[in-house]
């Protein structure tokens, strides 16, 4: 239990500082092209705390999978698992492009950043979480 | 890995995916999306909806496949309930920077969850690996 709680703080602050730089900071004159399809800055502001309920969830999810014992153990454990759910939600990234208006280089840089994000959860989680028992052989 | 197994059951999970989708999404949510029109395009795109599911049904199909090797329907619908709340994150940090509604926000978390449930216990059910060789 221990170390499912500091894996997970561990993971989510990666999250949110990896989650700022790049929403925050390295996409933002991407976001500012298509203003008609977000909040403005006051009301995300005030509707801040369901960016920090979302991160926790994924990283909650992405933990509890890890410590049921699905992706077996360690480093490389954790990034395949963090590989393969990165790229099925590429997939539905582009289910969501195909109703969804946004502008191409934003899914492109979306699902690159991704990828790389959940590599490193997956390496995080798998570095500091030891399942007690794995369901694979 | 039994690729004629692995393969019936990506068939069998791109099929569900998409149905449900069509249905979930597209019927059953259609008012609810309809009341924030300039979130979505007025007819979608297909061949981008058709290759993303198709990428999403292989990948999880791997992953049910990779991480649950023995196969079932139970074990592998409790790992797609946990890739739905995996995928149900950003649908909430959605509503903190799109002008989404919450009734279109607990639509798609429901929906993802119970899509990926049974979708994961149609891969259990199908892939299941006759020979202890297969890991």
């Amino acid at each position: 239990m221990k170390r499912f709680i500091i894996a997970f703080i561990a993971a989510y602050v990666f999250m949110f500082l990896w989650g700022w730089l790049l929403n925050g900071v390295l996409l933002k004159d991407v976001y500012a092209e298509t203003p008609n399809l977000w909040r403005s800055q006051s009301e995300m502001m005030s509707l801040f705390h369901w960016i920090i309920i979302g991160q926790a969830l994924v990283i909650f999810a992405f933990v509890m999978i890890y410590a049921s014992g699905f992706a077996g153990g360690g480093v490389a454990a954790g990034i395949r698992l963090g590989i393969l759910l990165e790229i099925a939600a590429i997939g539905m990234r582009l289910a969501i492009y195909a109703v969804q208006p946004f502008p191409e280089k934003l899914i492109l840089y979306g699902s690159v950043s991704g990828l790389i994000e959940m590599v490193i959860v997956g390496a995080i989680v798998g570095a500091i979480y030891k399942p007690a028992s794995v369901r694979t052989p | 890995m039994n690729w004629k197994k692995f393969f019936t059951a990506f068939f069998a999970a791109f099929i569900f995916l998409f149905v449900f989708g069509f249905l979930w999404y597209a019927t059953l949510m259609r008012g609810a999306h309809e009341e924030v029109p300039a979130l979505f395009r007025t007819k979608p795109d297909f061949p981008w909806l058709i290759l993303g599911h198709i990428v999403m049904a292989f990948f999880f199909t791997m992953l049910c496949v990779r991480f649950v090797p023995a196969g079932g329907a139970g074990a592998s619908a409790a790992l797609g309930i946990l890739v739905g709340l995996v995928y149900a994150g950003p649908h909430v940090i959605s509503l903190a920077v799109e002008p989404l509604t919450t009734k279109i926000l607990c639509g798609w978390i429901a929906g993802g969850v119970i899509q990926f449930a049974i979708a994961g216990a149609l891969v259990g059910a199908i892939y299941k690996p006759s020979s202890p060789t297969t890991s």
